[in-house]
């Protein structure tokens, strides 16, 4: 039994945290900062406890829920992340006062849902893991404080959000019909055998369908830019960070049921990469907002990941891994300097960093370093990336797909070129203050950097890790 | 041979820690900067002059290897090593990285961050030059390119944020094409590494070398200024700052030619059989082109733009006749133009800075106002031409030679591109140099006596190597001979 509960270690120690932050949120008034320092306090515990139960594996509850180096990783990689968000809610800018622990709280559960998500390997309690993280997003995407964009958001993510869902479900159904279980275990042995059946494959492909909206690709996309630019600045962070990880987990558990065997699926794959990449790109081009280019931006992101993972390979599913990695990390450096910059909790035009390498030299690094890596310019971590799920494409043949990789990654270039350039470049038309950043966020700043390069020069621990990883997911399932 | 001490490493690291100390300094130390500067790149080079004159001729081949497993997983290896053909180049990289320190020694603006930037761009060209395995050539590649971005964006002059977003924007489509070239290649073989001389020995497939030549050939060409892709590269030139537009001309340009050598044409020299027509006949468009534009142009800086243009092109000339004459003087071309445009630029940058105009009909009798400035510019001129007795003469000699025999009819267009060339450069410093003066500039000052010697040097290497070519002919001899094997 005590060898059971370890195996639930971090996720106990999320709904401890989702306990505590709850009870925090009855009083009505609030001490100033009093549930800041719980939720940083137990975000760090969360990170503890995914490390120490790093390297637990077996199944429990009826062989729903299993737990290995896969889903551990990601556990660790989904609270690290969340230990990264929470450490700049301080001050909340851009959410009501009244509303703060109530804040802290979803984004609890959100991340308890998706480590449910990721251990999941049974189709009902994955559904039901994906909806507990979907509904505290529904709640986190409206509060905001100010204008009337937010609640457009809100409204648009929900919707779409829910339409995926239903259609996740009923890809769910076509699965369960062609091999007669929920359990993945079992699917896994049926499914290559039925797989060149239309009917599987389509369900299959629905199925993913759920987790193409978390991760934005074509063609459910369309909630990213409008709640990217209407929920909170730390919401947003969530929503770009966390969030993603989580949907690769799952993307790359639910390819790898096909045994690497799906042509039909593989071009299916291929044309949402292409055309991912290529629309996020080329529309991120002409925006104006920075949050908004970044949602676009995430988007051809995507169609990079989805590079990695339709070569059914291990080297594929390893390097989206890794490349999720990369992308959390350098993603949140970039919303980290939006989130600073915007003081007041605003929306920030690109015009809006203009001067800011005079403003504050640091965050202006850093946001150079981020937007160099999202452009996968060497030594960052975001080259590596690219490199790896570049190299696993064309392992696979796919020579036009990395050639198509890397037309856009070039075009990409010109507008993390154009931000730069504000940064850098352009003096502000009004002298705007020096921007005063705190000693726990200079740290921050230049841990980001530190990683940011050292993951690019020294990539062989991450990629063992997720290779280590990988393994067991095909051959443990 | 496995080096006992890592003097590549030493060469390539000096700037990247003087680099990482600049960083570390306050905002206002612009002296310690620049020491710092002077240092890590004098440390570069007298490594490097310890390698060129340690280096076993007689033996040939690689030497000073060091060769450490990296990523064990795709078998990629830090494997750096110099052989005839690299040594030239990472000289030339040293002397233009000293002098160009040294030329922006009066630089009052955002000091620290343009040393910073311009070290880690040197580090980048070091690592291309003497890395050996495609993925870190790759990595050092865009290490080189992209700080030319900010280098230009910030310090250059003529619209400069349009020749820097152009400039990037090409360089990095280029780099575009070679990435899937290096990973099609690295999978086409079945070795599972990114070790280049494992690779040239893997006897790739026709198909694969035809493909694998194409890719290498336009995406290292666009860096080579290879015509049609060259127009960010006059662009770029007059926009840059001097030591960048020196460090950019005078090294970086050769980053792409050595890269259709050490890559295309070493993994794939059946490609290049295939490719060679083709490869020669943009050589001397791009030959002729320039001399022609260059004729048109009114601004010193354009003018050597163009002339690099040409220049390279005749680079390109001598790599597509696969002789040994042939890719050697291509070779040697590479380094003599570097040093002379380098010497130009260094040159056009005083006139710049003292009478701020680069403008020919405005300038005129600049010989008279600034004899030192206008010496050093006349002489790299004259290189340029290819007068006898200095450097460029000998490499262009070659090129001339073989591919007039290997192409006679290109050859003989090459060389009327030669003679126009020759007339405008003339043409230039007729006008700059001689003639009635501007009065506007009669006051401008000269060259200060420490100035001088960046300048110096780079003109004592013009005359060296055009009085003593075998110094470095018998040296490049030892690294193509092998390569021309190749195309047998």
């Amino acid at each position: 039994m005590a060898a059971k509960l370890y195996m639930f270690l971090p996720e106990t120690a999320y709904l401890l945290m989702a306990l505590v932050l709850f009870l925090l949120s009855l009083p009505k008034q609030q001490p100033k900062g009093r549930v800041y320092v719980w939720a940083l306090g137990l975000s760090i515990l969360g990170v503890a406890a995914a490390t120490a139960g790093l390297t637990s594996h077996g199944l429990i509850f009826f062989q729903a829920y299993r737990v290995d180096l896969y889903s551990q990783l990601f556990k660790l990689i989904l609270s690290v992340a969340m230990f990264l968000v929470v450490t700049i809610c301080w001050p909340l800018t851009g959410v009501e006062r009244r509303y703060k622990p109530e804040f802290f709280l979803f984004l609890t559960t959100c991340t308890l849902g998706m480590m449910f998500m990721v251990s999941a390997v049974e189709m009902m309690t994955l559904y039901l893991s994906l909806e507990l993280s979907s509904f505290s997003l529904y709640i986190l995407v409206p509060l905001r404080s100010g204008d009337n964009i937010d609640v457009e958001a809100g409204v648009k993510y929900l919707f779409i959000g829910i339409t995926a869902s239903c259609v996740m479900l009923f890809g769910i159904s076509y699965i369960y019909g062609a091999t007669h279980s929920t359990y993945l275990t079992d699917i896994i042995k049926k499914l290559p055998l039925w797989i060149h059946q239309p009917a599987a494959a389509i369900g299959l492909l629905l199925t993913l369908s759920g987790f193409f909206f978390k991760l934005a690709v074509f063609p459910f996309h369309f909630w990213a830019p409008d709640v990217y630019q209407g929920a909170a600045n730390q919401v947003t962070t969530y929503i770009a960070t966390v969030s993603k990880a989580a949907a690769v987990a799952l993307l790359i558990r639910l390819t790898s049921l096909t045994g690497g065997t799906s042509l039909y699926l593989s071009y299916v794959l291929i044309v949402l990469c292409v055309i991912s990449m290529s629309l996020g790109n080329l529309v991120a081009i002409v925006q104006k907002d920075l949050k908004r280019m970044l949602a676009y931006s995430t988007i051809a992101h995507a169609g990079y990941v989805l590079m990695g993972i339709l070569t059914m390979n291990e080297l594929g599913y390893s390097s989206a891994v890794f490349y999720t990695v990369a992308y959390m990390i350098m993603n949140f450096a970039a919303f980290m300097v939006v989130v600073r910059v915007a003081g007041q909790g605003q929306d920030l035009k690109i015009a809006d960093l203009a001067g800011l390498h005079r403003r504050s030299p640091l965050l202006a690094l850093t946001l150079m370093m981020a937007l160099f890596s999202l452009a996968g310019i060497p030594p960052t971590v975001g080259f590596t990336g690219k490199f790896l799920v570049f190299a696993a494409a064309m392992q696979q043949g796919h020579f036009w797909l990395v050639l198509v990789g890397m037309i856009n990654a070039t075009i990409s270039l010109y507008y993390y070129l154009m931000v730069i350039k504000a940064a850098y470049l352009t003096e502000p038309a009004e002298p705007a203050p020096a921007l005063v950043i705190g000693a726990p966020t200079r740290l921050l700043n230049y841990l980001l950097i530190v990683v940011m390069t050292y993951l690019g020069v020294f990539p062989q621990q991450v990629m063992t890790l997720a290779e280590n990883a990988v393994k067991q997911l095909i051959g443990g399932s | 041979m496995t080096a006992a001490f890592p003097y590549l490493s030493l060469i390539m690291l000096a700037p990247a820690v003087g680099m990482v100390i600049i960083l570390f300094l306050p905002h206002d130390s612009k002296r310690a900067v620049r020491w710092v500067s002077l240092i890590s790149a004098a440390v570069s080079l007298l490594t490097t002059l310890y390698v060129w004159q340690a280096y076993d001729r007689a033996a040939g081949g690689l030497q000073f290897v060091e060769r450490t497993l990296w990523v064990k997983s795709l078998g990629i290896y830090y494997y750096l090593g110099v052989d005839g053909i690299n040594l030239p180049l990472v000289l030339l990289t040293s002397i233009v990285l000293f002098t160009g320190v040294w030329t922006m020694w009066d630089l009052q603006h955002r000091v620290k961050e343009f040393f910073a930037l311009m070290l880690l761009m040197v580090v980048g060209v070091y690592g291309v030059f003497m890395a050996l395995d495609l993925f870190f050539l790759f990595v050092f590649y865009d290490v080189s390119l992209f700080p030319m971005y900010p280098l230009i964006a910030i310090w250059g002059s003529t619209r400069k944020e349009y020749g820097a977003l152009k400039l990037t924007l090409y360089l990095l489509a280029g780099s575009a094409l070679v990435l899937p070239g290096i990973l099609y290649i690295y999978f086409k073989s079945g070795l599972f590494t990114f070790d280049l001389v494992m690779l040239s020995k893997a006897g790739l497939d026709p198909d694969v070398q035809y493909l694998g030549f194409f890719l290498f050939l336009f995406g290292f060409g666009v860096l080579a200024g290879l015509w049609p892709f060259h127009t960010w590269s006059p662009v770029g030139h007059v926009a840059a700052p001097t030591a960048v537009s020196m460090i950019h001309a005078g090294v970086l340009m050769k980053l792409g030619a050595y890269g259709v050598l050490r890559v295309g044409m070493y993994l794939c020299p059946q490609g290049l059989v295939e490719w060679s027509p083709l490869f020669a006949i943009l050589a001397t468009v791009g030959i002729v082109y320039g001399a022609f534009v260059g004729l048109a142009q009114t601004d010193l800086k354009y003018v050597i733009g163009y002339s690099s243009v040409s220049h390279m092109g005749l680079v390109s000339l001598g790599l597509a006749t696969m002789t040994l004459g042939g890719v050697s003087g291509a070779v040697f071309q590479m380094f003599a133009h570097g040093i002379m445009t380098a010497l130009l630029f260094s040159s056009v940058g005083h006139i710049y800075d003292s009478t701020h105009t680069k403008m020919i009909p405005e300038l005129g009798g600049m010989a008279k106002v600034e004899p030192r400035a206008s010496f050093f510019f006349i002489l790299a001129a004259l290189a340029g031409i290819g007068v006898p007795c200095l450097a460029s003469f000998w490499a262009e000699l070659l090129v001339f030679i073989n591919g007039f025999k290997v192409y006679p009819v290109l050859g003989a267009l090459a060389i009327s591109g030669l003679v126009v060339s020759a007339l405008f450069m003339l043409r230039v410093v007729q006008k700059t140099f001689y003639g009635p003066k501007n009065e506007k500039y009669a006051e401008c000052a000269d060259m200060r006596l420490a100035m001088i010697w960046p300048r110096a040097i780079l003109a004592g290497t013009i005359l060296l190597f055009g009085l003593l070519p075998r110094l470095m002919l018998d040296t490049i001899n030892v690294g193509v001979a092998p390569l021309v094997e190749l195309f047998k």
